[in-house]
């Protein structure tokens, strides 16, 4: 009958297509043990202001992955990995994270960069129970961190401002000037700065919350150069801050500027020329380089990236081994809030451990493990914060060069 | 606020204006020729900066052969994208076409980042302090920039009104029909206009490289603030659009010394509104009439 012929060639068809499905499907999952497998979003900056460091950050959440399912997954769940792209924009933060949610059904989302990519999606993250992990340093993800839910890889600006106040005073400047990016992040950063100091006496002369995305900040850099200030609080991203120094070194302007690490480093010499950038103080969250964690991702990251691996990444590595061990101790019948329920446990007061292997023997002999990350030593704070030391380099000669350490404390 | 600093940011205002003025001109003849907005415009400028970029880094430091590449490779690319996508769409709606130059620009961005990444490039431009009149301060670079950007306005402005390729244009723009029954073969007109398009959209792209950094969202991010300046200037009237753009980055400049500068561009807006509630039609457009 003319019928069957159809039907068998559309039964060849649908099986063929079901084949072809098949071959797509990300099977190393399955071929590995048992466990249903954990689905973990990543929300990266690989776009927009945040794209120098957002695609590190997702090969270091990759590495880390790796890493897990090499070694049977957490709790014998596997990891799967949907990863998205932010934009390093709320907006399209926001539709990802839905995307993440509601289509690949993640349980925890990590490697969040920018804190107004945070603060967009933590209601969204908090509504659907699912565990966030980022980099943010706006105080006020501590505030909104109502669900302990999220958990920030990052020191808040609030202690990168006391700190960049502290550091000016203690070199001996007395006008410093304030100019931030106009972002949570450096909002935040600019007014705790300008309160520390004027807390401990004095006044700041002036302080400028500038537009991103602008050709010529000259008219803002103008504005605060005319109050005379011996130094500058500078809270920038590098393309803005190459435009602002670049700008103020064309002024001839004698005055010193304080930075984040994340901005002022080698890449931004690059940028500007040994010149422009000599002096340059550059405050940072130093990644833990003598601990044994971030020794073993250093090399797995070179490997693939043919660079070192910055703060961001450091700590996105960090996100995936802690979630991995707070699901292993956990088990595998645990729900999203049992797991973040052991967040704490195995970063604190346990045996100190570097990778996700060694913890995981250890909390299958019943004992308790404290990961020593590869970013900082990780000993949340009771709003989900950390606090890694801060390194304070000078940039001499186009090279970073360590001054001192400054451990850090709570704001 | 004493008058120097006011000085300084009129000034600061005209040279990025001059600037800006270039692809604010891309756009509005384009308006005026193909009747649309378009908004691949931003994204031709990125990719005329990354030329010149690409120029620098395997070819030769020169600065002058970078310009060059970089209007040369961006018009390439405006009349390639022309015969593939535009001219297809001449008989349709303007939206269609404007939705067509949101793909063209995205396409553009991404072919971009997929070779060169997204981190920041820069110019190799030497590094030279400004010279300091009594608190005036004057960029050389910007002089040179603001020496280009004039020199290719005087000589588009010549082309447009003193040659016959110039008058052609114009026709079309001013009833396409009766251009195409007086004889003026339109195809011609638009490899010419988007030849135009791309020479201007690259050059602006380089210079605006220069002053700021070569990053993927470079032209792209200037998209809104071109478009105003050509509505300020009145849509596809040419000398408008130079004076809409210089009106548009002098206000924005001025104003930051006044109000914080982050609502800088909320009162560059402000001034376009003003205007507009005064002269609906812009500047120099000429009010339009429904039949």
């Amino acid at each position: 009958m003319k019928h069957s012929i159809n039907r068998s060639r559309r039964q060849f068809v649908s099986s063929s297509m079901v084949l072809g499905a098949t071959a797509i499907f990300p099977w190393p999952a399955l071929t590995q043990p048992k466990g249903e497998p954990f689905r973990l979003g990543a929300l990266n900056s690989i776009t927009g202001v945040g794209g120098p460091y957002g695609g590190a950050m997702l090969q270091a959440i990759r590495i880390a992955v790796d890493e897990v399912n090499a070694a049977g997954g957490a709790a014998g769940r596997p990891f799967v990995l949907y990863a998205e792209d932010d934009q390093t924009k709320p907006d399209a933060a926001v539709l990802a994270v839905k995307k993440l949610i509601e289509i690949n059904r993640v349980q925890a989302v990590v490697g969040v960069w920018p804190s107004s990519v945070g603060l967009a999606i933590m209601p969204i993250t908090n509504n659907a129970d699912i565990i966030m992990m980022n980099t943010c340093g706006a105080p006020e993800m501590q505030i909104e961190n109502k669900r302990g839910l999220a958990w920030m890889f990052q020191a808040s600006n609030a202690v990168f401002g006391k700190a960049f106040a502290k550091i000016a005073r203690q070199r001996g400047y007395k006008r410093p000037a304030v100019m931030a990016f106009n972002n949570s992040t450096f909002v935040g950063l600019a007014n705790y700065f300008k309160q520390t100091w004027e807390a401990d006496g004095g006044k700041v002369s002036e302080l400028i919350i500038y537009e991103p995305n602008q050709t010529t900040y000259r008219t803002e850099l103008n504005r605060a150069l005319a109050t005379k200030p011996d130094v500058v609080a500078l809270g920038a991203y590098r393309p803005d801050a190459t435009i602002i120094l670049r700008e103020w070194f064309q002024t001839g302007h004698d005055c010193k500027f304080i930075m984040p690490g994340w901005t002022a480093n080698e890449d931004l010499v690059k940028a500007l020329g040994k010149e422009a950038t000599e002096g340059i103080i550059s405050v940072s969250n130093v990644a833990a380089h003598d601990h044994e964690a971030y020794k073993s991702f250093a090399t797995r990251f070179r490997e693939k990236m043919k660079r070192e691996p910055d703060v961001f990444a450091a700590q996105s590595y960090d996100m995936v081994i802690t979630l991995a061990l707070a699901i292993e101790a956990a088990g595998a019948q645990a729900g999203t809030l049992d797991i973040n329920a052991k967040v704490k446990s195995v970063t604190s007061g346990g045996q100190k451990v570097s990778s996700f292997e060694q913890g995981r023997d250890v909390l299958r002999a019943g004992g308790d493990v404290d990961y020593e990350g590869a970013s900082s030593s990780l000993n949340f704070g009771q709003y989900g914060e950390t606090v890694p030391d801060f390194g304070v380099f000078e940039i001499t000669d186009g090279k970073l060069v360590l001054k001192e350490t400054v451990p850090g404390e709570l704001a | 606020m004493d008058w120097i600093a006011i000085l300084n940011a009129a000034i600061n205002g005209v040279v990025l204006g001059t600037l800006l003025a270039l692809p604010v001109l891309a756009i509005t003849i384009v308006f005026g020729i193909a009747r649309f907005p378009n908004a691949a415009t931003g994204d031709y400028m990125t990719l005329g900066a990354y030329t010149a970029i690409a120029v620098q880094t395997f070819v030769s430091s020169s600065l002058v052969l970078g310009v060059l590449a970089a209007c040369a490779v961006t018009a390439l690319v405006s009349v390639g994208f022309y015969l593939w996508v535009f001219r297809a769409l001449a008989q349709r709606s303007n939206i269609s076409r404007l939705i067509a130059s949101l793909g063209v620009a995205f396409v553009v961005r991404n072919t971009i980042t997929f070779f060169a990444g997204q981190d920041q490039y820069n110019l190799d431009v030497p590094l030279v302090r400004a010279w300091n009149l009594n608190g005036v301060r004057i960029l050389p670079t910007d002089l040179y920039i603001l020496a280009t950007a004039a020199i290719a306005l005087v000589l588009v402005f010549y082309f447009l009104y003193a040659t016959p390729m110039g008058r052609r244009m114009r026709a079309v723009a001013d009833n396409a029909d009766l251009a195409a029954a007086s004889g003026i073969r339109s195809h011609r007109v638009m490899l010419c206009l988007w030849t135009l398009c791309g020479v201007f959209s690259g050059l602006g792209g380089v210079l605006l490289g220069i002053k700021a950094v070569v990053i993927p969202e470079l032209g792209f991010e200037l998209l809104m603030p071109m478009f105003a300046a050509v509505i300020l200037g009145g849509i596809g009237h040419p000398v408008g659009a130079v004076v809409g753009t210089l009106l548009f980055s002098v206000s924005q400049e001025i104003a930051s010394l006044y109000v914080e500068p982050s609502y800088k561009i909320v009162m560059a807006f402000g001034v376009l509104l003003v205007l507009l509630l005064v002269r609906p039609q812009g500047i120099f457009g000429r009010p339009m009439a429904a039949r």
